[in-house]
Parts: C-alpha cells; sequence; structure tokens
C-alpha cells in the first residue's frame, strides 16, 4: 500500500513539475485550481476517512481561510506571506470550534451540524457588511513581491509565477498529511473511527483526537483559502457556499475515503473532467451528485479502497489459511 | 492480605425504573484471580462497565491501587493501569493485529505525539520497540505468524487472543476479561485458562473474570463473587460457593429441591 502510494505520488509530481513547460494557460489554470482541491480533499480526508468524523464545512473554512487573508490585507496591510500562516492559525481554531458539537454528536447528526456551521458561515459572510464586504466580498492584493528582510526573493505575476507556488503549498499539505496518518496521532484517529469505546477502554485520550483532527482538516482549508484568495485577487461569498463542501466531499468519497491518495486522485480527477466534457460541465453537480450516489451505493469504500479490499482478500486466498477452515473453532 | 488493587463498594445503577445493580461490591487484590458470576441479567456485565468506566454508577465508591477511580473516564482508568477485554469482541477491524497490539502500547509511549508527526528518531526508535514487544507477545499466544495480518481475517478464538494480547502488551495492573470463552472450543478453553493462569503468575497481572463457563470459573478463581439482581448473594472460594444453597437457589430457582424429591 504505502509502496504504490508513493509511487503515484512520485508519478503525479514529475507530470505536475512537467506541466507548465508543456500546457497553455487555460490547462494550467484548471490544474491550480486542481491542486487547490487536493489541499481542500487531503484536509478533510484527515478528518473524515482517518478520523470518522463527517463534516460538510469544508468550503466553509475555505473561505474563512480567504477572508482572513483579505481583512489581514485591508486593514493591516499584510502580504501573502503573513496572511498564510495567520489564516491556517485562524481557520484551525474554528475548526476547533466545530470539533466541539463533534464531541457529543455522530454519523448523521453531526453531519447536519456541520452543514448548519457551514450555512452559518456563508451566511455571516454576505451579512457582515463592515468586516466582510457583504456579497461583493473584499478585493485582495496579488502575491507579488516576495521579500526576507528587505532582500528581494521572488516575484508571483504571471499564472504561471502562481502555479509554483500552488504545486509547492499542495506538495508541503500532503508532505505534512502524510506524515500526520502515519504518525501515532494519525494511529489514534483511525482507532477512533473504527471503535470509539474500544479508543477510550486502551487510554486513548479521544477528545483530543477528534479536536486535533477537525483542527488539521480546517486549517488544510485555511491555507487552500488564502492562496485562493491572493490568486483569485478577491473572495465572495458565493465562492464558498455548501457546493464546495459537497465537491469536496464527492473528491474524497469518490477517491476512497481513508486511503492516502484516493482524495488527492478524486480532487485531480473531478476538477478535470468537467473540463475535458465541453458542453456536459454545465450539469457538473449534477453529475457529481449521482457519481457520489452510485459510489456509495455501489463501493462506498471508493476506487482506491475498492482496489485495497480486492487485493487483501487476493492476499487472503494466497495464504491458504482462511478463517473459517480453523478445525478447532466453535461457531460464535 | 494488602491493600487490594480494586475495590468497590455500594453500587447502584439503574436503568429507567429497573435497578441492575443495588448496592453490590467487590474486591480484588494483588495477583488474585476474582471471579464474577451470577444468572442472566444479574448486573455482571453493568458493574463490569462501571469498574472500567465505561458507564457511571449513579452512586458507589470505585478505588484502583489505593485511589479514588469514582469520577473518572475509562481512558483515565486504563491509564492507571486498568485493561479489559469485552463481551462481544472489540478490536479495531481494519488495522493490522500488531497496530491493534500498538494502540495499546501508546498510553505508555514517553515520547511526545509531536516528535512522533514530525518522524524524530526517538520517536521512530520507541515505535519500533513497541513493536518488537508486540511480536514478541504475539509468540507467547501463538499469533506470530498473524502480526500483519488484518484482526478481522483470524478466527473467533484467534481474536479473542489479540484481545488477551492487547490487555497484556499494555501492563496493566488489573485485567478485567468479561467472558473470555463465550464462543470458544473445549480445545480453545483449555488453552484460555492456560494463557489467563500465566498472565498472573508472569506478568503478576490481577484478574477480575466475569464468566458463565462454571469449569473456567473453578479452573481459576482464587475467589468467587456472585451476583444475583444487583446484589452480591455470596462470596467465597469457588467450589464452596457452587454448592452454596443460595447460589443454586439463584440459578436453578427456588423449590427444585422439593420437585426432584417428589
Amino acid at each position: 500500500m504505502t509502496r504504490a502510494a508513493l509511487i503515484t505520488l512520485a508519478i503525479l509530481a514529475v507530470g505536475f513539475v512537467a506541466a507548465p513547460f508543456l500546457l497553455g494557460g487555460y490547462e494550467l489554470n484548471v490544474l491550480m485550481v486542481a491542486l487547490l482541491y487536493v489541499i481542500l480533499a487531503v484536509g478533510l480526508n484527515l478528518a473524515t476517512g482517518y478520523c470518522g468524523q463527517f463534516s460538510f464545512a469544508q468550503g466553509a473554512f475555505y473561505g474563512i481561510g480567504g477572508y482572513t487573508a483579505g481583512i489581514l490585507s485591508r486593514d493591516v496591510g499584510t502580504g501573502f506571506w503573513m496572511n498564510l500562516p495567520a489564516g491556517i492559525v485562524v481557520t484551525g481554531l474554528f475548526g476547533l470550534a466545530l470539533g466541539l458539537p463533534a464531541l457529543r454528536l455522530k454519523g448523521h447528526f453531526l453531519a447536519i451540524v456541520t452543514i448548519a456551521v457551514q450555512t452559518l458561515v456563508y451566511l455571516g459572510l454576505v451579512q457582515w457588511n463592515s468586516l466582510t464586504g457583504g456579497q461583493n466580498g473584499l478585493a485582495v492584493p496579488p502575491i507579488g513581491e516576495t521579500t526576507l528582510f528587505g532582500v528581494r526573493l521572488f516575484e508571483v505575476t504571471s499564472l504561471r509565477d502562481l502555479y509554483w507556488v500552488a504545486l509547492v503549498m499542495a506538495a508541503v499539505f500532503v508532505f505534512i498529511a502524510w506524515r500526520l496518518v502515519h504518525s501515532r496521532l494519525g494511529r489514534e484517529w483511525v482507532a477512533v473511527r473504527e471503535d470509539e469505546t474500544l479508543a477510550g477502554a486502551v487510554g486513548l485520550n479521544t477528545t483530543f483526537a477528534k479536536l486535533t483532527a477537525f483542527v488539521a482538516s480546517a486549517a488544510f482549508a485555511g491555507g487552500a483559502g488564502v492562496l485562493n484568495a491572493h490568486a483569485m485577487q478577491g473572495v465572495t461569498p458565493d465562492d464558498f457556499q455548501i457546493w464546495i463542501s459537497c465537491m469536496v466531499v464527492a473528491m474524497m468519497v469518490v477517491g476512497g475515503r481513508g486511503t492516502f491518495m484516493g482524495p488527492i486522485l478524486g480532487a485531480i480527477a473531478l476538477t478535470i473532467l468537467p473540463e475535458l466534457t465541453g458542453e456536459l460541465a454545465r450539469y457538473k453537480m449534477l453529475i457529481f451528485g449521482v457519481l457520489l450516489v452510485v459510489c456509495v451505493t455501489v463501493a462506498p469504500e471508493g476506487a482506491l479502497g475498492r482496489i485495497r479490499k480486492a487485493r487483501e482478500s487476493r492476499d487472503q486466498a494466497a495464504s491458504g489459511r482462511a478463517p473459517a477452515k480453523d478445525p478447532s473453532e466453535a461457531s460464535a | 492480605m494488602s491493600d487490594p488493587i480494586l475495590s468497590v463498594e455500594g453500587v447502584v445503577k439503574r436503568f429507567a425504573g429497573v435497578t441492575a445493580v443495588d448496592g453490590a461490591g467487590l474486591s480484588v487484590g494483588a495477583g488474585e484471580i476474582v471471579g464474577l458470576i451470577g444468572p442472566n441479567g444479574s448486573g455482571k456485565s453493568t458493574m463490569v462497565n462501571m469498574v472500567t468506566g465505561e458507564m457511571p454508577a449513579d452512586s458507589g465508591t470505585f478505588r484502583f491501587d489505593g485511589r479514588d477511580i469514582t469520577a473518572l473516564p475509562a481512558w483515565r482508568r486504563a491509564r492507571l493501569g486498568m485493561a479489559r477485554s469485552f463481551q462481544m469482541l472489540r478490536l479495531f477491524g481494519s488495522l493490522s493485529v500488531e497496530d491493534n497490539l500498538l494502540l495499546a502500547r501508546h498510553i505508555s509511549m514517553k515520547r511526545s505525539m509531536w516528535e512522533s508527526v514530525l518522524g524524530a528518531r526517538p520517536a521512530r526508535e520507541e515505535e519500533e520497540a513497541v513493536r518488537a514487544r508486540a511480536r514478541e507477545l504475539l509468540g507467547w499466544f501463538d499469533l506470530a505468524p498473524f502480526a500483519d495480518r488484518k484482526v478481522t481475517a483470524l478466527s473467533i478464538g484467534q481474536q479473542r487472543m489479540v484481545e488477551l494480547a492487547r490487555g497484556v502488551i499494555a501492563d496493566p495492573r488489573l485485567f478485567v476479561l468479561d467472558e473470555p470463552a463465550a464462543g470458544l472450543s473445549p480445545p480453545n478453553v483449555d488453552r484460555l485458562i492456560a494463557l489467563i493462569r500465566r498472565m498472573r503468575d508472569e506478568f503478576g497481572i490481577s484478574i477480575l473474570l466475569v464468566e458463565h463457563d462454571m469449569r473456567v470459573v473453578r479452573d481459576l478463581c482464587d475467589r468467587v463473587v456472585v451476583l444475583d439482581s444487583g446484589t452480591k448473594i455470596a462470596e467465597g472460594p469457588p467450589a464452596a460457593v457452587t454448592q452454596d444453597p443460595v447460589v443454586v437457589e439463584a440459578y436453578i430457582g427456588r423449590g427444585w429441591k422439593r420437585r426432584a424429591q417428589a
């Protein structure tokens, strides 16, 4: 599993690094959007895929990151590199706030609360005119020139430059996710997902596990939101409606929640595919919806989850000792 | 006898008008194997769930290792050295056998979570050491070949053994076993009895054992506590308790003797 994931990641990395040298502006823009969704879906997968806490609020966190950048740029005059950590921290705190109801609610009930949070954030962005600029949103300056202690390092002006920033950011977030899920913390997330009572019985602090998963998940979205705000040079509430959350959920579920590569491939595929279908792209959300329903019905574990399952049962058969064949076993 | 590892007094638990446990108490001394038996619905499982903290008691005190743990949640009690198995097998289904054990050892890992996230060498070394310990223990439970196998791929009997290994790897002072023999074939019950005895003798783990299988109780327990309708009706060595007319009556019902004589 781990080796297959690393090989796939390496192939993707080569593809994404080669892209600016091969593709035109339009295609590059699509890939940049795909990278933003990779960050969103990988982040969501931490809370939902690994820790088992459903969330339809990833779009709201994406927005909170973006608006943090917008508000800071307007009121404090900070640039992208200051807004990025600020946006991550602020969004992480909002993630913590969403994590609190998750301590008491499970499954569908938690999902409904996250939908409510998503809606509240949207309404807040629309209504709180003095802070958010209401329906018109905020203008956000481009990333522009980057200096360190007065020394000019590089300048982000063209779409190509932006693409590089997005690629580096996505790579960093994917790496962080990799470290998280392969650490003790990630293992405890999975324990909470598998059996919360048992997790407590072996001494794991399930409150800590759930809250960290929500914070990490939101922080990823916040980072993507800051980049998106500077890339688009503006934010409006309509960019962060529940459709965005649903799309991120679809990417994660179709790719395979709880697998490392699933949400990455899901995000890339579901961003690029509508661009290839021309006229059909108008029905994007409809198609995503159908895809989601079909996926949850036919293969709830997603594409990669399906592959993993098939491999496991093959290994099982190959090892020749199926559990039922244990002769000394009474049926329980 | 020195101070008991576990002492429980005056426990009451009501469910919507039904009193499941009504003032019962019990204790487990250091290195002791204590059986908790009683007919169906006598409150054994409720008692066990209150001891390990999965369920809060309405009243009563729980002391563990000289410390009042009444207000502590399950995970805090586990960290003080209390392990348990479940009547209905509970394992982390999607994980390997080894990872199931590893998770039960997280509580005594010294390195911080963040060192583990960063992949710092001390954290990696610590995890390797725990994995080595897990494999060693799996050998002890005849599970060595299955370390990397997904836990649900094992038979029920093997999964029960994983549950025991999971308890032992945490180095508990007290291991609460909730019907470990349920669903096991007779040869596996023999193995189970031997393993539980070794857990006490070699690791010094005190054991509170809820069990329906009287053979297991007779073979293992130093002392037995009998519950009926949430109260303690008898306590003593297994041989004496199972002959106690009060206990027999609780299991079989009043009047059996008269009918038998008629």
